[in-house]
């Protein structure tokens, strides 16, 4: 985020694109519930009815997979109606010609057909947007979960540029993380194309640094997306080239990821796979090796929140059984392959990364402990540095002639649209109640009282009566590349020929039916969009056995005692 | 007068805390360490989505409850501002369930561990008691993240009341000699 969560409060306009606070983030959406009530505007962007939706002084209820759209047409009025920062756009940007040049064409009337959102609504946006004092625009997986996502990042940052929305308190863009601590995933480098703090691996400077520091060659060379594995295996004939391991932690792609039939066979192919987590999940059922690890209340560490911000968690109990903290774990086996790690706490890990990150350095942990949060960039150690609540403060830019860059690009439609076979477009979504893929809300109780297996499908009420079906009954859902069962739940809050599905579920995992399809820059899959059709179910006392058998097996298959349950 | 507690769709976010809060206020925090099937989860609300409204549901405790005088056992009364159903008098009979105009009653396994004398299950009317007798008030109200619910006491009805006289008073001043 170029912002800090608190200023969401204090915006006087939010500009909610494809962000569902409610249910991915609570905490998040108290801000924007906070910030209505202070008398902020409210424009959001959702093909549902969202609970910010709900709230909101307009909602652009979009058609799925068209953002670049309506955000060139944004664009288009904000130019045509002379409403852009002139002053911001000359001292702080380059590439507004070639911006206006694309975003011309899409004028309001233009992208009506391809958003189905009027152009009166697509004006009054534009114009509240780049009228108010400070707008903040929020995004989550509805932008980044697309085939063409990154370019509507770009399209979304322009917006901000071209009303002078940078730099000052309380404006800007932020991409709400989908997951606690993915931004301290991508800080510390756990992406194939940086070390920690986004320092390049193709810079040779840089990896000369970290091979001083650590005293072994390091590759200059771009590693392979997560995205790309299945490719890397079931694709690649050169032996060399070829994944034969894979060691995956705090994540379950074969739940999690798009195509699940394709990343079964994906880690059954793969000579060796090491599974570690806190709980037994879906990929551990192909893993070779299961390593148990912590949960977060029982060690210590470092989050990054979604705005940058360092935070100290600390062990809050003894952890039980034969366990060890991630950090152990991977000291034990780099010291077993050969790198001795002597680590003996995580602050000495922390101190070595930050001795290799300059924007990271000032973020100690006794500056953490007295500050409660440092958002970084953080380069000095003295408290004076406070770290950045906001970044490029008086339109000062990363780029190295310090402007901004503008970036349109053309609308591209999803890669896998409605046809006569595939009538109803399916779009994975988050629910309050679980988190991720349920590896460790499924194991909660009181969660599993609310909402259980086999999950729901969110239907229009006009497509259930279309196909006969009613509130709770089981329907067969299929794509292309699989298919599942699930339950139906006809809401109003959703338009007729889009469904809406939660990715967490192991009976009604709706990654049996979604596309691999991905983002060509971030790599991330078209999560967001894909074909479906529905079958009614006739004989649903047999599907509901089916359902309760399928549990059951899942659940022994992965050795959870069941015996002892009564019902 | 009875008290009751108020939501405030603009605020509610639909986020289910208060259900959670009130199986929790009612079982216990026991229910957290045990096995799914041996306790009863009976939210006392429920949280209801329409296209344009998200609000929890619960007992209004009507000064002239239909529930209580259709009771054919007396198994509701008033007690401190409150309509409370009486678990152990209570049989089942599902009268006050629907004469409710709310739906803010259901019936439940009773959760004292008390059974028929067949041993089978007891199935009694379960609805909003305000928490009587927790010294937080309803867990609810103290669970919500955006604080979208309100205890309404005779006070605030009073003090609403009165507002809403003098703003009428001011607007029909405006109109004076039509």
């Amino acid at each position: 985020m170029s912002m800090g969560v608190p200023e969401i409060e204090d915006a006087k306009l939010l500009f909610i694109f494809g962000y569902n606070g409610a249910d991915a983030h609570p905490i998040v959406a108290r801000r924007i519930v906070k910030a209505k009530q202070k008398g902020a505007k409210l424009i959001v962007t959702d093909p549902r009815i969202t609970e910010s939706a709900r709230i909101a002084d307009m909602h652009l209820q979009l058609k799925g997979g068209s953002n670049m759209a309506l955000i060139n047409a944004i664009g288009n009025v904000i130019i045509a109606e002379g409403l852009a920062d002139k002053k911001f756009v000359e001292d702080h940007t380059s590439g507004y010609e070639e911006y206006k040049a694309i975003v011309e064409k899409y004028t309001p009337e233009y992208a009506e057909p391809i958003c189905h959102v009027s152009p009166d609504l697509i004006r009054e946006a534009a114009r509240a947007y780049a009228k108010a004092e400070t707008s903040m625009i929020l995004y989550g997986m509805g932008v980044c979960q697309f085939a063409q996502a990154v370019d509507v990042v770009k399209g979304l940052a322009s917006l901000a540029l071209l009303t002078g929305n940078f730099g000052g308190p309380n404006m800007g863009i932020g991409p709400v993380r989908g997951q606690n601590n993915v931004q301290g995933a991508c800080d510390m480098g756990a992406l194939p194309n940086c070390y920690s703090g986004y320092q390049s691996v193709t810079d040779d400077a840089v990896r000369e640094k970290f091979e001083k520091a650590w005293g072994v060659p390091l590759s200059n060379k771009v590693g392979i997306p997560l995205t790309h594995v299945p490719h890397r295996v079931l694709e690649e004939k050169d032996e060399a080239k070829k994944i034969h391991a894979y060691y995956i932690f705090g994540e379950d792609p074969a739940q999690s990821d798009p195509d699940l039939a394709e990343i079964r066979e994906t880690l059954d192919k793969i000579d060796f796979v090491i599974m570690q987590d806190i709980f037994m999940n879906k990929t551990g059922l192909h893993a070779d090796v299961i390593l148990p690890s912590t949960s977060w209340g029982e060690h210590d560490g470092i989050y990054s929140c979604c705005d940058r911000g360092f935070q100290r968690i600390r062990k809050a109990i003894e952890p039980k059984g034969d366990v060890k903290t991630d950090w152990e774990i991977i000291s034990l086996i780099s010291t077993a392959m050969g790198y001795p790690m002597n680590y003996k706490n995580t602050q000495e890990i922390w101190d070595e990364m930050r001795s290799l990150t300059p924007s990271f350095y000032g973020a100690t942990y006794e500056k953490i402990e007295a500050l409660g949060s440092i958002q970084w960039p953080c380069r000095d150690e003295s408290m004076e540095d406070k770290g950045t609540p906001y970044l490029h403060k008086g339109g000062k830019f990363a780029h190295p002639d310090g402007r901004g860059k503008f970036f349109a690009s053309e609308w591209r439609p999803p890669c896998e649209v409605e046809s006569s076979e595939y009538p109803y477009s399916l779009s994975t979504v988050r629910e309050v109640g679980h988190y991720s893929v349920r590896t460790m809300t499924g194991n909660c109780r009181a969660l599993a009282n609310l909402e259980d297996e086999p999950g729901w499908i969110q239907m229009s009420p006009a497509d259930c009566e279309k196909l006969n079906v009613k509130e709770g009954d089981l329907i067969r859902v299929y794509s292309r590349r699989g298919s599942l069962i699930t339950r139906v739940m006809p809401t109003e809050r959703v338009k007729a020929g889009a469904t809406y599905m939660t990715y967490q579920w192991w009976i009604g995992a709706c990654n049996e039916l979604t596309t691999p399809y991905l983002d060509p820059i971030s790599n991330t899959p078209e999560s967001k969009y894909c074909a479906i059709n529905l079958e009614k179910i006739d004989d649903q006392a047999s599907a509901e056995q089916f359902v309760k058998d399928s549990y059951e097996s899942i659940r022994t298959n992965m050795g959870i005692d069941t015996a002892k349950k009564g019902v | 007068m009875n008290y009751f507690v108020k939501g405030n769709p603009d605020l509610c976010i639909g986020c289910r805390t208060c259900m959670i809060g009130c199986v929790v206020a009612h079982e216990g925090e026991k229910i957290f360490q045990m096995n799914p099937w041996e306790y009863v989860f009976n939210p006392k609300l429920d949280i209801v989505k329409t296209a344009t409204i998200t609000i929890p549901v619960q007992c209004k405790h009507c000064e002239n409850p239909a529930c209580m005088n259709v009771c054919p056992v007396g198994a509701i009364e008033m007690i401190d501002n409150t309509v409370v159903v009486l678990h152990d008098k209570c049989i089942g009979c599902k009268t006050c369930m629907i004469a409710c105009p709310y739906g803010a009653i259901d019936m439940v396994v009773a959760s004292d561990g008390k059974k028929q004398l067949d041993n089978s299950d007891r199935i009694v009317a379960n609805k909003c008691d305000l928490c009587i007798g927790r010294e937080e008030g309803p867990a609810c109200i103290q669970v919500c993240p955006t604080a979208a619910l309100k205890l309404v006491t005779e006070e605030d009805v009073a003090v609403s009341v009165s507002n809403k006289r003098t703003a009428a008073a001011i607007s029909l001043s405006q109109v004076k000699g039509s």
